[in-house]
Parts: structure tokens; C-alpha cells; sequence
């Protein structure tokens, strides 16, 4: 018990740095071929999520049902530009886990900043990585940081 | 103390005059260009909506958008079209040598009254030599283009060309002419060549392919492929990606034609077809279009609607990329 007192904050940040570390799980389906067909009007996609597994190709058909919209993949880098009457479709391979902020490309109105939505690619591994480190945390707080002056200290 | 004096205010004088400077040198610079703003139609649209310049002198334009993205391009020219994006303002010089009235127009769908935005540019010049084309095809055959065009005979299936190529020595010469397919409606052209003792052993439906091989010999892949590009451009957003009438834009109120529907579309010629394209109207929100596409431009859209109706060449009509 000694031993732990004395090197308990370097066990606690070695286990942290670990927990960043280490690779999160991925679902280990069979890549396969996605198409989601999007529509954007002002100022929202439908469907606003859009859910993969990680190595799954990727079809986006983007329809706008009034002015101008684009979408833009953060992380990916692609980008659709669709006018009514006008489809685009990027393809692309989601190689990279994570979650990715889906962006209208294209300034369609007042509330265009607000315009967004999210490709999730497999489990998000920083949120995952982010819930391991707060329990650790709190485990941490609760048997390791006891107050020294209970029972008279070590 | 007096040379002081006379010291600071040379310094103050050629302070004030290198302040100054700047905004008179900047004027100087402007003077000749002309900016024009692009808003939402709903907000005004461009402002100004009416230029008069001199023919043959350049005219430097500077192009702002104050909403959304635009676009800016002229009617009838070959000057490369523009888009304007909010915060990045677009310089282009134009030089009119024709005097004459032109149309600009805004090329993205910025708005749900997009096509409303346009403004004429006023050419003026010493002499005005008025290019002598003559009026459209509707207007020299006398064609009534808001008339209903029901087709009283319809094929059981869509006509196509390259089966009828297969009977193409059955129909007589002075019908395979771009003219003769333009200002007939394909109901008269096959009711002429049922009525014709050559065709006596094909079926109806045959006689139905061979009105689409003559529509097809009236029209290039070219101009078909430019019909679809301006098609996608500035038609689907109201009368559908396949021609249906079902749009995004498409109005509420009024019933939408469905190119696809052999009575409706079976019973027009080209040359009434071309009549709607220019002129626009019919009670409704369609533009006209005579301001901005050429003479090319409007027959390579209507050469293109007929692939709704007709199997002419594969590949039309094209759909999704």
C-alpha cells in the first residue's frame, strides 16, 4: 500500500496514456457498398446521419429540393455541389474511423453556417477513448486519492 | 519662429495631401468600372438592373454578391459564365460591337425566384445595324402556341429510330428534311406516311419507329448532348430530371407537361415547341428564353425533349450522372 501511495499518480497517468493509446474495437463487418441518397434544402440534409461501417465504400447522391446546396466531408476532403434538376454523387472509401462533420459547401441563405450534418464511420474512437478516461478518472478519485491524514497519515 | 511656422505647415499640407492621396488615386483607378450587386430576387435581385454603355469600348464590370452564391453570364455571347461567391468580388471586361439591347442573367439557383433575375445591358452606337434575322418559325408559320396539341394517335410503345432505320427507303425524300420534320407534329408525319402505299406492309408500330428515325436525322448527338446540358441546367429544377413535370420548382397551381406522354407531346412540332422556349409565358412562370439562348441553343433543347417521348440515340435522355 505504500508502494501505491508513493507512485499511484504515475500508475494513473501511464493507464491514461494507454487508454489513449490503445486502438478501440471497429466492427468487423465485410466492407460493402453504401448509397445514401441526400437531399438538402434550406438549411438542413435529409438524412442528417449518415452511418458506416469503416472500409465500406461510400455513394452519396446529393438532390437539392431548392437553391444551390453543397456537401463537403470533413476528414474526407470530397465535396457534391448539387442545383435543383442537378444531382452530384462523390464515391469515396471510408478508410478513417471516426465521427465527420458533414458541411453545406455552397453559401445558401442566411442560416447557411447552420447547415451541417454527420458521416459516422464505425465507433467514434475519441468519444470511446474519452468515457475509458473519465471512469478511470473517477475510479482514480475514488480508492486512490484517499486524504492522507486519516489514520494518521502513511 | 517664422520659418518654423512656415516648416510645420509644409509638413502639415504634404501629410494631409499623401492622406488624401490614397481614396483620390483609388477613384481614379475606378471610375470606369461599374459594379453591379447581386442579391435574392426577393431582396431586388441586381442592381442596377439597367446599364447603357458605348459599343466597342471595353466595360470593366465589378460583380459583388451581397447574399448568396450567383452566377452572372450574358444572353446569346460566348463570355464564359461567372459565379459569384459572398466575399469575393469578380472583375470582368466586356466589349459590345454590336449595338443592340442585351439580356444578363444570374446562372445559379440562388432562390426560389431565381429565373426572375435578369437585367438588360443598352449598346449604343453611331450607327445602328440591325442584324435582319428573321422572326422565329412559330411566327412565319403562324403557329397559336398557348392552342391545346392533344395527339389524337398514339404508339402502344415508345418509337425508335434505329428500328425504323431499317424501312428509312420507304419514306419519300422531300419529307427527310430538318424543315419538313420542324414544322410538322409527329401525328401529321405518321398519318402522311400510314396514308402512304410504301408503309402497306409495316404495322402501326413501325410506321411509329420510322417518324422517329426522321426525328432523328433532323438532330445531331451534339446537339442532343448540348439540349441535355442546358436541359439540366435551366429546365429539370421545374419540369423534372425526366421530364415529368415534377420538378423541385414545379407551380402548384398550374398542371405540368409531362414530355413523356405521347398525347401531349405527339401532337406539337418542333416549331411550337421552339414557339414556348422563346417566348416563354403561357400563364405561367416559364421564362422566356429568347433573350438568352441562341438559335443553336433553343433547337438543341427541343431536339432533347423529344428523347423523353422517342428512343432516338442512345444515352437520351441522360439522367442521374
Amino acid at each position: 500500500m505504500r508502494n501505491f501511495g508513493e507512485w499511484r499518480w504515475g500508475i494513473g497517468l501511464v493507464v491514461a496514456v494507454l487508454v489513449l493509446g490503445l486502438p478501440v474495437p471497429q466492427p468487423q463487418a465485410k466492407p460493402q457498398e453504401r448509397v445514401f441518397r441526400v437531399t438538402a434544402r434550406q438549411f438542413a440534409f435529409e438524412p442528417p446521419v449518415l452511418q458506416v461501417n469503416p472500409g465500406d465504400r461510400v455513394v452519396i447522391e446529393l438532390r437539392s429540393s431548392d437553391v444551390v446546396h453543397g456537401l463537403y466531408v470533413e476528414g474526407y476532403d470530397v465535396e457534391a455541389v448539387a442545383e435543383p434538376g442537378q444531382p452530384d454523387r462523390i464515391v469515396f472509401v471510408a478508410d478513417r474511423p471516426g465521427t465527420y462533420r458533414l458541411r453545406c459547401s455552397v453559401t445558401c441563405g442566411d442560416l447557411h453556417p447552420f447547415m451541417g450534418g454527420k458521416l459516422r464511420v464505425g465507433r467514434n474512437p475519441w468519444l470511446w477513448k474519452g468515457a475509458a478516461l473519465a471512469l478511470w478518472g473517477v475510479t482514480l478519485a475514488l480508492f486512490a486519492a484517499r486524504p492522507r491524514t486519516r489514520e494518521g497519515g502513511r | 519662429m517664422k520659418h518654423s511656422h512656415a516648416l510645420a505647415l509644409a509638413t502639415l499640407v504634404f501629410l494631409f495631401t499623401g492622406v488624401a492621396l490614397g481614396p483620390v488615386r483609388r477613384w481614379w483607378r475606378n471610375r470606369e468600372v461599374v459594379e453591379i450587386r447581386a442579391r435574392m430576387p426577393e431582396r431586388g435581385g441586381f442592381s442596377p438592373k439597367a446599364l447603357t454603355v458605348p459599343a466597342g469600348t471595353p466595360v470593366r464590370l465589378r460583380l459583388v454578391s451581397d447574399d448568396v452564391v450567383h452566377g452572372f453570364a450574358i444572353g446569346g455571347q460566348d463570355a464564359p459564365v461567372v459565379d459569384l461567391y459572398p466575399g469575393k468580388p469578380v472583375e470582368v471586361t466586356l466589349t459590345f460591337d454590336r449595338p443592340g439591347t442585351y439580356t444578363f442573367y444570374c446562372t445559379r439557383w440562388c432562390g426560389p425566384n431565381h429565373w426572375r433575375m435578369r437585367g438588360t445591358i443598352t449598346v449604343e452606337g453611331p450607327t445602328t445595324p440591325e442584324p435582319t434575322s428573321p422572326p422565329p418559325l412559330y411566327v412565319q408559320l403562324g403557329l397559336d402556341i398557348d392552342a391545346p396539341h392533344e395527339a389524337t394517335v398514339v404508339p402502344q410503345e415508345r418509337p425508335r429510330a434505329f428500328r425504323g432505320q431499317r424501312w428509312a427507303s420507304r419514306i419519300p425524300p422531300e419529307m427527310q428534311t430538318v424543315e419538313y420534320v420542324r414544322t410538322h407534329a409527329p401525328e401529321e408525319v405518321w398519318l402522311t406516311l400510314r396514308a402512304l402505299p410504301a408503309t402497306a406492309d409495316l404495322d402501326d408500330q413501325q410506321v411509329w419507329d420510322l417518324v422517329a428515325y426522321l426525328w432523328r436525322q433532323a438532330t445531331s448527338r451534339e446537339a442532343l448532348a448540348e439540349g441535355a446540358r442546358l436541359y439540366a441546367q435551366q429546365c429539370a429544377a421545374c419540369h423534372g430530371e425526366a421530364g415529368q413535370g415534377d420538378g423541385p420548382f414545379a407551380p402548384q397551381q398550374v398542371t405540368m407537361p409531362d414530355f413523356t406522354d405521347p398525347a401531349w407531346s405527339f401532337g406539337a412540332s418542333p416549331a411550337l415547341w421552339q414557339g414556348k422556349v422563346l417566348r416563354g409565358g403561357m400563364g405561367t412562370t416559364m421564362p422566356s428564353w429568347g433573350l438568352i439562348f441562341t438559335e443553336e441553343q433553343t433547337w438543341a433543347v427541343v431536339d432533347y425533349l423529344w428523347t423523353f417521348s422517342m428512343d432516338l440515340e442512345p444515352g437520351f435522355p441522360s439522367t442521374v450522372p
